[in-house]
């Protein structure tokens, strides 16, 4: 037998109920984000996988964060995605590569996540290949 | 050196730009920077050229090699060494012999003064005939093809402070690379193994940068190697409360409590084991309940037995302990929120990064 990656292999992990404290201290810097957003219409972004979670931790937050109104998907390079949780302007971005591994996963706290938009450079793309005869 | 730039080698294969953009978040995420230098990562990037990489692979267990074609964010295949020229590596290549120092000597000819070299395993002095490659001693083939290169780059213990091979009585008379190399930057990735995503990460400053990290004193990337495993652990705040496993087996250890008294070498050893973890970060020794063993240290393999409790707190543990007490919050928290911290005095310190702030080593 043979496995192209880890995610084939399944493996249930009991995750043990304690806490390490870096849920509070995230959803604090959570709060002031969006703070922020609103006086200073200042955006943040938390890179979730340069927290030295315990185990079960990122799970714990995600459930807490919730599933809000929209979610977007992204194909460019694998997959992503992007929703908002059910707490307005907080937003749980996910990129995956071709293999389906995750190779970033971030909060951004936004109105609406940069890369959702259209981008200068393909809209002007689009324009050539459509002037094209 | 390649003539196309990342960004246009990418626009070629139809990738948009938030196809790019994702590319570098994950590089950004991969080298340990913080989301806020993504736009400046992008920047760097649509200018980046393909380094060409020379890897020698000396007295060593192939390991390193293995942890790194194991490395999966962004794959060493899809992102990362599609961008870079690997124009010798003589476990991986499929030519050997004469075929393969030829291409060596024609990747440095090409490349001369800007080619990278990568080396895993130690040098032997004691008698060059313990280790040589086409019949050239490790020694050589170290000096000449360093000659012309822009920096050096250690993978794992043994050719960042001689690791296994140094051990007592060192029969080989094994050495670092940085003992040897006095003329050039060398970056020291330890570990036995590195952490992949930190042999990538480095490779990916590098491409993006044009410049090495800054280094700590045994010239480590701060990035991976800035915090102790302990300063960013999770089972910390048990250390702090004293409360500790006593056998593999008893309540403490079911509990999750702190390893210290198992051994564990984590107050004195530097590594990203505690945020970027192993198997794309399915987890890391200590959260598979065993102490670390300090694999990223010099002489690792001397310092006693792995279960032998570390006996006198060392200066980092003081001072640790110290600013958690003068913070007045949970350590959890803090620990959690030590790295975070190290990102954004970097990105305070500037009111906008440039690319330059980064080619710190380009000399
Ligand atoms: S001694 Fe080891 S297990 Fe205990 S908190 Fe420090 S690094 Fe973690
Ligand atoms: S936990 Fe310690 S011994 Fe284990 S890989 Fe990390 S640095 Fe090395």
């Amino acid at each position: 037998m043979s496995f192209d990656s880890l995610a084939e292999i399944k493996v249930q992990v009991e995750t043990p109920d304690y806490d390490s404290g870096n849920l509070q201290s995230i959803l604090s810097e959570i709060k002031f984000a969006l703070e922020q957003l609103l006086q200073q219409n200042k955006t943040h972004c938390i890179d979730l996988r340069a927290m030295p979670w315990s185990p079960g931790e990122e799970t714990r937050l995600e459930e807490y964060l919730g599933r809000g109104e929209i979610s977007v998907e992204l194909n460019a390079l694998g997959k992503s995605s992007f929703y908002e949780t059910r707490f307005s302007g907080i937003w749980i971005v996910t990129h995956y590569n071709q293999q389906d591994e995750i190779i970033g996963k971030l909060i951004e706290i936004t109105y609406m996540p940069d890369m959702i938009y259209a981008q200068y450079e393909d809209v002007k793309n689009s324009l050539e290949r459509l002037q094209q005869p | 050196m390649n003539k196309k730039t990342l960004f246009e080698l990418l626009q070629q294969q139809g990738i948009t730009r938030r196809g790019f953009l994702k590319y570098c978040t994950a590089l950004t995420s991969l080298m340990a920077l913080p989301p806020a230098m993504i736009p400046t990562v992008a920047k760097a990037l649509e200018s980046a050229r393909r380094p060409s990489v020379i890897w020698l692979s000396f007295q060593e267990c192939t390991g390193c090699t293995e942890s790194l074609t194991r490395s999966h964010s962004p794959t060493v295949e899809g992102l990362i060494f599609d961008y870079i020229s690997l124009d010798y590596h003589h476990t991986l290549q499929a030519a050997s012999g004469a075929a393969a120092e030829h291409a060596r000597e024609q990747a440095m000819k090409d490349n001369y003064g800007k080619y990278l070299v990568v080396v895993d395993g130690s040098i032997p002095l004691a008698d060059p005939g313990y280790s040589t490659i086409a019949g050239i001693s490790n020694l050589d083939m170290l000096n000449e093809t360093v000659a012309g290169a822009a920096a050096v780059i250690a993978v794992g213990t043994c050719s960042a402070y001689g690791g296994l091979p140094h051990a007592a009585p060192n029969p080989t008379g094994a050495v670092s690379v940085s003992s040897l190399i006095k003329d050039k930057p060398v970056i020291n990735v330890p570990g036995c193994p590195p952490i992949p995503t930190v042999i990538t990460g480095v490779l990916a400053h590098y491409l993006t940068f044009g410049s090495i990290p800054e280094l700590d004193e045994l010239g480590r990337p701060k990035v991976f190697y800035g915090q102790s495993i302990h300063d960013r652990c999770y089972r910390r705040p048990f250390y702090d409360k004293g409360l500790f496993a006593e056998t593999f087996d008893d309540e403490g250890a079911k509990k999750g409590w702190c390893l210290y008294r198992l051994g564990c070498k984590g107050p004195m050893t530097y590594n990203a084991c505690a945020t970027l973890k192993w198997n794309q970060q399915t987890s890391w020794p200590v959260e598979s309940g065993h102490g670390c063993l300090g694999c990223s240290e010099p002489n690792f393999w001397d310092a006693g037995s792995f279960y032998q409790a570390l006996s006198i707190p060392d200066g980092d543990y003081a001072r640790a302990a110290g600013y958690a007490a003068a913070a007045g919050v949970a350590v959890g928290a803090a620990a959690g929120f030590v790295h975070q911290k190290t990102k954004s005095t970097a990105v305070a310190q500037h009111s906008e990064i440039s690319v330059d702030d980064f080619s710190l080593n380009k000399d």
